[in-house]
């Protein structure tokens, strides 16, 4: 128990002091957060949409490619990846292996069919008379997509809730494709493991703690926005 | 708006042959059972199936009210503006034509109010002010009345009839329900079978309708073999009488200011109405046909 101990009081002596090896990890932290689940919502919202509003054949494929990417084992993703960036492999000559670049890659490839599966399940929850009636009055697309954003919000920001978490928390993928070097591409998560393979298990308490607090008003954030018309 | 000769299909399924309709000015309202084609009809008259067979002429600019009526999470007025966004009407003109079509159905007073606090009529209403506030050319409904309570549907049929009169050129409602037709309706089409059965004034339909599966359609419940035919009758061409044909009843049922009874005579069977409490089940009574149309 005394681990805990000294992890919360080192956590809170990390951020207090202003620690510059924990604002890094904050910092890389949240700019691979940020930077993943935005790509993720600008290319899993649209694609989203298409499968849960649209009437084309390959949808059923399509909705069941998205859920089974719900389920992507991040381990498995990360080593698919790995493999790819490695110097002679089709994506070698990016550069992208052991870099904060590659794991914006690797993180984004798993925060998008969160954002397709959850988007497209919302909007095609959505009363259908609402989207039919508009297509009725001669709404374009683009109002129609509007009209099933806007009333299907709770689902689409539980779809950015669900790929920031994603990014916040995830290891596996962001070691291997990273290789989890400090000052570089480490996070919070990644940097937590490190301590406790190390055996310095009051830091990685420390860090986890620090992770923590940071899922904590990050999603406080998110679920204000979710829920304002009810809050 | 004219079709020729139309067939559509459901997949495999033809569920309209050889419709051919002109579309007058005024309401026409279609009639029809379950299941017939009425709201297939609507998806070939606003484009959105093209028929298998025939031609559709003299397009023109259609808005369609759905049944479903769901409205946006946002107040009714700003549904209905959502709805003139939608048919591309300028931003300057939305609020006063939104307000105006709410006013005409007598939910002004809701314009701020969001659409989960509505009651269903109320509901139905905004949703019926949707389609009328774009002002097309032809405006189609699908059900408008379906779903309401008795109270708040004999209050929308009241206000709805010189409201679609005012609100398109040409406007087609489709209704399951005979009562609704007669409410709103200045033109019948019966659809039977996927075809057009009957079409014409209302009154001229329901006086002579053009065959006995229309009749029987419209309520012409009774039947009796004549020297000259059959002769399918209404309730109302039948009333008990000192001195009349002997019947005896064989159901009952009790209503809200009479009894409708089913009666038996040696040329067939009718449906007559009496004054509560009227007579029992195997009462043997008297009647007079007055009227009915022979087949």
């Amino acid at each position: 128990m005394s681990f805990f101990w000294d992890g919360l009081t080192e956590a809170w002596g990390l951020v207090t002091d202003g620690d510059p090896y924990l604002w890094h990890l904050v910092r890389i932290t949240l700019q691979v957060t940020g930077l993943s689940t935005g790509i993720a919502l600008l290319a899993g919202v649209p694609l989203g949409l298409l499968l849960g509003l649209g009437r084309f054949r390959g949808r059923g494929t399509g909705l069941a490619l998205a859920n089974a990417g719900l389920a992507l084992p991040p381990v498995v993703v990360g080593l698919v990846l790995a493999l790819l960036m490695f110097p002679r492999a089709p994506l070698g000559q990016l550069h992208l292996l052991f870099t904060l670049k590659g794991v914006y890659v690797a993180q984004t490839a798993l925060a998008f069919p969160i954002v397709v599966a959850l988007v497209a399940s919302a909007v095609s929850s959505l009363p259908p008379g609402l989207v039919a009636q508009a297509r009725a009055l001669h709404a374009g697309r683009g109002q129609v997509w509007l009209l099933a954003l806007r009333e299907a919000r709770v689902g689409v920001l539980t779809a950015a809730v669900a790929a920031v978490g994603s990014g916040l928390s995830e290891v596996g993928a962001v070691v291997l494709v990273g290789g989890n070097i400090e000052g570089v591409d480490q996070t919070l998560a990644s940097a937590a493991l490190e301590k406790v393979d190390a055996g310095q298990f009051s830091q990685g308490v420390a860090i986890g703690i620090v992770l923590l607090g940071l899922i904590a008003v990050v999603m406080a954030g998110l679920t204000v926005l979710q829920h304002r018309d009810q809050l | 708006m004219r079709l020729d000769e139309v067939d559509a299909r459901r997949g495999d399924r033809l569920v309209l042959q050889g419709i051919s309709l002109e579309l007058r000015p005024g309401v026409t309202a279609v009639l029809g059972p379950n299941g017939v084609g009425k709201s297939t009809l609507l998806d070939v008259l606003n484009g959105s199936l093209v028929p298998s067979a025939g031609t559709v002429e003299g397009k023109r600019q259609v808005a369609t009210a759905l049944q479903s009526g769901d409205l946006a999470r946002r107040t009714a007025l700003s549904n209905v503006e959502l709805a003139l966004a939608w048919w591309g009407v300028p931003k300057d003109q939305r609020q006063s034509r939104a307000q105006g079509a709410l006013d005409s159905l007598a939910v002004g007073h809701l314009a701020d109010r969001r659409a989960t606090r509505l009651s269903g009529g109320e509901r139905r209403r905004v949703h019926l002010a949707r389609a009328i506030a774009v002002h097309p050319e032809v405006l189609l409904l699908d059900e408008p009345f379906a779903g309401l309570d008795p109270e708040a549907r004999a209050a929308l049929l009241s206000d709805a009839a010189g409201v679609l009169r005012a609100a398109a050129p040409t406007v087609v409602v489709v209704v399951h329900d005979r009562e609704e037709a007669w409410a709103v309706a200045d033109r019948l089409v019966v659809l039977l079978g996927g075809t057009v059965a009957a079409e014409g004034l209302p009154g001229d339909v329901l006086a002579a309708p053009p065959t006995a599966e229309v009749a029987r359609f419209l309520g012409y419940t009774g039947e009796l073999r004549t020297p000259e035919g059959r002769l399918l009758t209404r309730p109302v061409h039948t009333r008990l009488v000192l001195g009349g044909r002997p019947a005896q009843v064989v159901r009952r049922a009790a209503r809200e200011d009479d009894v409708l009874l089913d009666l038996r005579l040696a040329e067939g069977q009718v449906q007559a109405a009496a004054p509560y409490p009227g007579p029992q089940v195997g009462d043997a009574v008297q009647v007079e046909v007055t009227g009915g149309v022979r087949y």
